[in-house]
């Protein structure tokens, strides 16, 4: 057995999956407020999405820490053990900086476009009837 | 605001087109459709015929108020589910200008526009828009509203 390797790989996966959980669980804690709003004050619905989108959020991060264990180089001493762990977790913390990213996006995007209903119109009228229109 | 009555030009071919289209949107307002030479407008709108000659599109909101011309085109796409976050974008005031001289290019040349789409001069389509879903004159149209 490589010793050097499977202690990278050890390390890597604990880091890894302490990251994971740790954004997660920022995510889970303070998204909760934008979508409270976006759903109108609707809490359960708010909780459910919120519940869903961390499932999807762990599968996709965690799914990427696993396929990407076998990959990069091998190391043989104590010195590349260090190097590998952060080329590995470097990209690691890139992918999940890019979710966290993209989950605020859709956060942002549900959130404009629930406002768009109750949008006041975005130009004023040029004047208005002495009577108000009939019904028609 | 919940309603929204477009006053169109039923002899002008891009105006019945874009009728047409407006009414097939889903809608965040109920969007009724009225020509503009209906002979009750004055009984249905009251004080329309101070706003004059019309020569172009005229909006009026369930509040009586009266959008023409360029405001007219966005408050039509304010109206529309998929077209709303375009109204107010194009209602900021970097975009506002271009668009209402975008708007405004459209409406000056709706005729020309019309015959090179051959959609139609205004001769055709004198007598059909009684022919048009529901929205003869005299009888506004009730058109598709989203939920």
């Amino acid at each position: 057995m490589n010793t050097p390797v499977v202690w990278t790989y050890v390390i890597y996966l604990m880091i890894s999956v302490a990251l994971t959980v740790w954004v997660a669980r920022t995510l889970f804690k303070n998204g909760r407020v934008f979508l409270v709003d976006t759903f109108a004050g609707n809490e359960a619905l708010a909780d459910s999405v919120n519940q869903l989108l961390v499932v999807g959020f762990y599968l996709i991060n965690i799914g990427y820490v696993t396929l990407a264990l076998k990959y990069g180089d091998k190391p043989g001493d104590v010195q590349q053990v260090f190097e590998a762990l952060s080329t590995k977790i470097g990209w690691v913390l890139l992918t999940l900086g890019g979710m966290h990213f993209f989950n605020l996006f859709v956060f942002s995007k549900m959130r404009r476009r629930a406002l768009l209903s109750s949008a006041p119109p975005p130009v004023l009228p040029q004047g208005f009837l002495s009577g108000k229109p009939g019904v028609v | 605001m919940k309603a929204l009555t477009v006053l169109y030009d039923p002899t002008c071919a891009f105006c019945r087109r874009s009728v047409g289209w407006l009414s097939g949107q889903p809608a965040f307002l109920h969007l009724s459709f009225v020509p503009n030479n209906a002979p009750d407008l004055e009984a249905r709108f009251e004080g329309v015929s101070k706003l004059g000659p019309f020569d172009d599109v005229v909006v009026i909101g369930d509040d009586g108020a009266v959008y023409r011309g360029p405001d007219a085109f966005i408050m039509c796409l304010y109206a529309l589910r998929q077209y709303r976050e375009w109204a107010l974008r194009l209602a900021r005031p970097a975009l506002l200008p271009f668009a209402r001289r975008a708007f405004e290019l459209l409406s000056e040349n709706r005729a020309s526009l019309s015959r090179l789409l051959h959609w139609g001069g205004d001769k055709e389509l004198g007598g059909l828009f009684e022919h048009d879903r529901g929205c003869r004159p005299g009888a506004a149209a009730t058109c598709r509203q989203g939920g």
